[in-house]
């Protein structure tokens, strides 16, 4: 262990020995002087060496602030090492300290002895540092506050922004605010705080800018003097006094400008100005050259006033404050006002003191402002005077402007136009009008107040009559304007023509006329008008082809008749005469007196046109419409307006409402509505009423017949099948007797008692049991078997030829029975024959027919019937259910049973070798398709 | 009775000149507005250590009185340090209510100093103090900025005690004269 310590004081030696062969003295007598206001520390020293190793640290903790190597010649009078430090830290906040050694290549010598300045945090008491410091927008700074030794540091406040504080010794810390904006009024405050919230200290800083100021101008007032002026620049933020900034003029205080007053002054011109402007943060320079004459601003004349004061005219006089001035080139500007009467005039001369207004309007109130400036090298108008007030004096009025416009064929009114301040000169008294004629002497003069526009006339005779009007102030009477009365009435209806407006004004032109040499009148009013009526007219000279009527003198849809008259020495003469409107509008009404009448399936729909002042336009014409639940449609367009009427055609029984509607240029009018509920009348009641249904069932009849030739074989076999003949075969040339018949048990026969027989019709018909009981003892009849019974028919013709003509049907082969008193049969469903039993003689079926004589003629007709039918073929059922039906045993059993039976089946069936005998009636041919 | 009336109209321009004191007040907190936040420390800077025992209410009124006028000497003071250093640009209400302040404050010394007929309760005059040396403590701005609000709080503190003081003076006074 003791060789280790031996070994190292041996090294230790070794180097201090080194260090004393580099011949680099250690550097002597450092000093710190520190400049506490701006932050910095001067260092100085004595040494042989240019080259140093400084070391500047925050004394307490030792914190190295700076580590730098600088090269630092001597001063060569005093032999001594300077350099400054910049201190980013207040020096107050903290000690610091510094050492510094020489320095040649990689030798250095020893360092000197620390050398300390003692910080603000040391004494018992708390600051914040910098205090009041003025900085620019944007710069960074290091505020510290040191804190008082019982308190408790809590915070840093950089306005309402808390910072965090990083710690430079036992009670001092600090904080660094960057790109700070620009403060308040009283500057921005940097708060210091304990843990109870109270302040322990702060401080102010003034960020702000520095002048801004611009454009230096410098002019003369008074020829001698100058005064500079310029404008603000931004504002600099910086409010409290001793930050605010300072102006110098060509080096000399400005003590006159400050934050508001932006100017400056100087007993002597001199051509070349520099104004330096200067706050603690800057420094700016603005200069300014010119001649004193080329910037002369004079001052305001003083003393104006009207010396003479005319209708026209007026001399105004004034004076200069200046002395200088009357020698000086000057031009005015002399500014009127008056209501619509506001002009300029300029006036040159030396030393302007007085000018004379032209030009003037009589009777006007006028008030003059007076400026001047330096006529050669012009630089700007000089100060205002003050408004100094003119009432110019009165004179006589204009002449009027009179027409005159008659309303009926005696009396009329005169018009005139009022006078405006311009032509009235004064404010008017009244009017006169004198009214004189070719067969009166003399006039007559009637004095009118001066609210009255028109005068009546009353013409006595045919003579023209010739008004002359004159206005009158108290200045005297105006010349007086007359108008002859003119041959022609306002309302009469001369040749109208129509006139289309444009853009709302009348546009008119007419040929020039040799008579009008005193010019021309266009005359306008509303069309119709009686009474007062708003009469306009414009008075042209004769030079004059055309004329607009504008638009403000003139009402939409409003009709206008509108006049051009010729002047001459006499009465005016009517040239052109034209009716329109300026804009024509839609008609505010519609049309009246709507009504309609029908005839037939036709409806007259007529109306009346409105009236003219509800028609506002012309009207072209009259659409029609037909009105639906939900919409027109229309149905109709007159473009004729003197058509006031519509037929409407073809329409059926409903329901209608049609509307009409007047239209002009300008559109539709709101309509006009009337409905009717159409009805059937006499001569169509008849024919829809009879010879409509007539006409459809001959219609029906026809197809029927038609469907049923064509469908004759159906028909025919659904209800005329063919009945086949009968079969005969043998002898049925039978002796005389009763027939006995035993109907067929499955037939349904009905038999009734029938009281109504007709005893007329022949054919067979059954035989009273009594005659039979009588006539055929051996023959035995059981009425209460279920056998039918045994009917007994004679065998014989029922009639001869002429019983074609006899009718019979099923009811009466049926009725054939009602003899008996046992049985009444129907033969229900069988189709009856007797109709066809006519139409062919003999021939036919004819099975129960008998004659309405006694049994013996049936008898006789009967048999000779049966001769007949080997001519005809007929049926003969009879026989063959007698001798040749081998079934005639089995239903022999059922006939004559009194049991009413009715049959769906015919009687006799269809023989396919007997073809049945036709009817020989129309349909029945009809159906065979016979002719 | 032209004691009492007298009496009354000190008492109610106390009462008036305290709010225009709590106004001020506010006025400057808005425009300094640190103050809000965190409470200034500091002594009283009007103090009644030299005056003696006030028994009365009349001697109370001459107390009060000193007080104002003490008062009034540091808000003078006041007014000049800020045209001083902010100029006569600044023409906002509280620059107006400040003015308005002084003047009331006059008026009311005036009217206490007629109320006290033989200036009972008068304290020894304190020592004269140079404005802008020895009534600021510190000479930067943050230094005035906290007088100036220590100057508001005594003005509020003394209005109002002089309200007090002389609403109990005129009482007395109008029960006096009732009883006469």
């Amino acid at each position: 262990m003791q060789g280790w310590v031996t070994l190292a004081l041996l090294l230790s030696l070794g180097a201090k020995r080194s260090l004393a062969q580099n011949g680099l003295g250690e550097p002597r007598g450092l000093t710190l002087n520190p400049d506490l206001p701006a932050q910095t520390l001067s260092l100085a020293w004595q040494s042989d060496s240019t080259l140093f190793d400084l070391e500047i640290f925050h004394t307490e903790f030792m914190n190295v602030v700076l580590n730098a190597t600088v090269e630092v010649q001597a001063d060569p009078v005093t032999g001594l090492h300077s350099w400054t430090w910049h201190s980013p830290l207040p020096l107050e906040c903290t000690s610091h300290s510094v050492r510094i050694r020489a320095r040649n290549q990689q030798s250095v010598s020893q360092w000197s002895p620390l050398q300390t300045i003692p910080g603000w945090d040391i004494p018992e008491k708390s600051y914040m540092f910098p205090e009041d410091k003025m900085i620019p927008v944007g710069s960074n700074m290091t505020f510290c506050c040191i804190v008082n030794e019982k308190e408790d540091f809590k915070e840093i406040k950089y306005g309402r922004q808390e910072m965090k504080a990083t710690r430079l010794s036992r009670r001092s810390y600090a904080i660094t605010v960057t790109n700070q904006p620009a403060s308040d009024n009283t500057g921005t405050n940097v708060i210091c705080s304990s843990q109870k919230f109270q302040i322990l200290t702060g401080t102010v800083v003034f960020v702000g800018y520095p002048p801004g100021d611009e454009g230096l101008v410098c002019e003369t007032r008074d020829l001698a003097s100058a005064e500079c002026s310029w404008k603000k620049g931004r504002d600099t933020h910086l409010r409290i006094k001793h930050s605010q900034t300072n102006y110098t003029l060509n080096g000399r205080d400005c003590l006159e400008a400050n934050e508001r007053k932006t100017w400056c002054s100087s007993k002597m011109w001199e051509e070349n100005w520099t104004l330096e402007a200067r706050n603690p943060l800057g420094t700016v320079q603005l200069t300014d050259s010119a001649q004193l004459t080329d910037r002369v601003h004079l001052l305001a004349p003083v003393n104006v006033a009207a010396v003479k004061v005319e209708a026209w005219s007026a001399t105004l006089q004034w004076s200069w404050s200046v002395a200088a001035y009357k020698k000086l080139e000057m031009v005015c500007q002399l500014r009127l006002f008056a209501h619509e009467l506001s002009s300029t005039r300029n006036y040159d001369g030396p030393g302007l003191s007085s000018v004379v207004l032209e030009g003037l309007w009589p009777d006007v109130d006028y008030t003059v402002t007076l400026r001047c400036g330096s006529k050669h090298s012009f630089w700007k108008w000089g100060d205002e005077s003050a408004p100094y007030r003119i009432h110019t004096k009165m004179d006589r009025p204009d002449a009027l402007d009179v027409w005159m416009w008659m309303d009926s064929s005696n009396t009329g009114h005169v018009f005139w136009k009022p006078l405006s301040v311009r032509k009235s000169h004064g404010a008017l008294d009244g009017y006169e009008v004198s009214q004189s004629s070719a067969e009166e002497d003399g006039r007559n003069t009637v004095s009118l107040p001066p609210g009255n526009f028109s005068y009546p006339i009353i013409l006595n005779n045919s003579s023209d009559v010739t008004v002359a009007v004159a206005a009158r102030n108290p200045a005297g009477l105006s010349q007086p304007s007359t108008v002859t009365t003119p041959a022609y009435r306002a309302d009469s209806q001369l040749s109208v023509s129509e006139l289309l407006g444009t853009n709302g004004s009348f546009v008119l032109s007419w040929e020039p006329n040799v008579s009008a040499s005193s010019g021309y009148v266009v005359e306008w009013f509303p069309t119709g008008c009686t009474g007062h009526c708003p009469i306009d007219w414009k008075k042209l000279p004769e030079s004059d082809r055309s004329f607009t009527v504008n638009s403000d003198s003139l009402v939409a849809g409003v009709r206008y008749t509108v006049s051009v008259y010729s002047l001459s020495t006499g009465a005016p003469t009517l040239l052109q005469r034209w009716q329109g409107y300026s804009q024509e509008m839609i008609p505010s009404q519609s049309v009246s007196e709507l009504s309609l009448n029908q005839t037939g399936s036709d409806v007259l729909l007529s109306w009346k046109a409105t009236e003219m002042k509800q028609q506002r336009g012309f009207i072209r014409g009259y659409t029609i419409y037909l009105a639906s639940a939900a919409h027109l449609d229309l149905i109709a367009n007159i473009t004729d307006p003197a058509v006031q009427s519509y037929r409407v055609k073809g329409l059926t029984l409903s329901s209608y409402k049609f509307v009409v509607k007047a239209y002009t240029s300008a559109g539709e009018d709101a309509g006009a509505t009337v409905a009717i509920k159409m009805e059937m009348d006499t001569a169509d009641m008849l024919f829809v009423g009879i010879l409509v249904p007539l006409g459809i069932m001959f219609c029906c009849i026809i197809l029927f017949s038609i469907f049923f030739y064509k469908k004759r074989e159906w028909v025919k076999k659904a209800f005329y099948p063919e009945i086949p003949g009968p079969k005969v075969s043998g002898d049925w040339s039978s002796p005389r007797g009763p027939l006995d018949v035993k109907p067929s048990p499955h037939s349904l026969v009905h038999i009734v008692k029938n009281p109504e027989w007709d005893f007329t019709k022949e054919g067979l018909f059954p035989v009273p049991e009594e005659e039979e009981e009588s006539e055929n003892d051996n023959m035995e009849v059981d009425t209460d078997s279920d056998e039918p019974a045994l009917l007994r028919y004679y065998n014989q013709v029922v009639g001869d030829g002429s019983h074609s003509n006899q009718v019979s049907d099923s009811s009466a082969s049926s009725t054939a029975s009602m003899g008996s008193t046992q049985t009444e049969i129907t033969y229900a469903g069988i189709q009856s024959p007797s109709s066809s039993q006519g139409a062919y003689s003999g021939g036919g079926y004819r099975p129960q027919m008998q004659s309405v004589t006694g049994p013996a003629e049936p008898q006789i007709e009967f048999e000779a019937d049966f001769q007949d039918d080997g001519l005809n073929a007929g049926y003969k059922p009879q026989c063959s259910w007698q001798l040749d039906s081998p079934e005639a045993e089995n239903f022999s059993g059922s006939l004559g049973s009194p049991t009413s039976v009715t049959s769906s089946q015919f009687l006799i069936p269809e023989s396919s070798e007997e073809k049945p005998q036709p009817s020989n009636t129309w349909f029945h041919n009809f159906l065979s398709g016979k002719s | 009775m032209e004691g009492a009336a007298d009496s009354g109209r000190a008492a109610a321009l106390a009462r008036l000149l305290h709010r225009d004191c709590t106004r001020l007040l506010q006025l400057y907190k808005e425009r300094e507005d640190f103050l809000s936040q965190h409470a200034p420390g500091g002594e009283r800077l009007v103090t009644l250590a030299l005056c003696p025992e006030a028994p009365s209410t009349a001697e109370q009124v001459g107390h009060v009185r000193s007080a104002l006028r003490r008062c009034m000497e540091l808000l003078e003071c006041l007014i000049v340090r800020e045209v001083e250093e902010m100029g006569e640009e600044l023409q906002g209400e509280y620059e107006s209510l400040r003015k308005t302040v002084k003047d009331r404050l006059g008026h009311l010394l005036h009217s206490t100093g007629a109320l006290l007929e033989n200036g009972e309760g008068g304290c020894p005059p304190s020592p004269p103090k140079q404005c802008t040396e020895d009534e600021v403590e510190g000479s930067d701005s943050f230094a005035a900025k906290l007088w100036t609000y220590r100057v508001l709080l005594e003005l509020i503190h003394w209005t109002d005690s002089a309200s007090q003081t002389l609403h109990v003076f005129h009482t007395e006074k109008h029960g006096q004269q009732q009883l006469l």
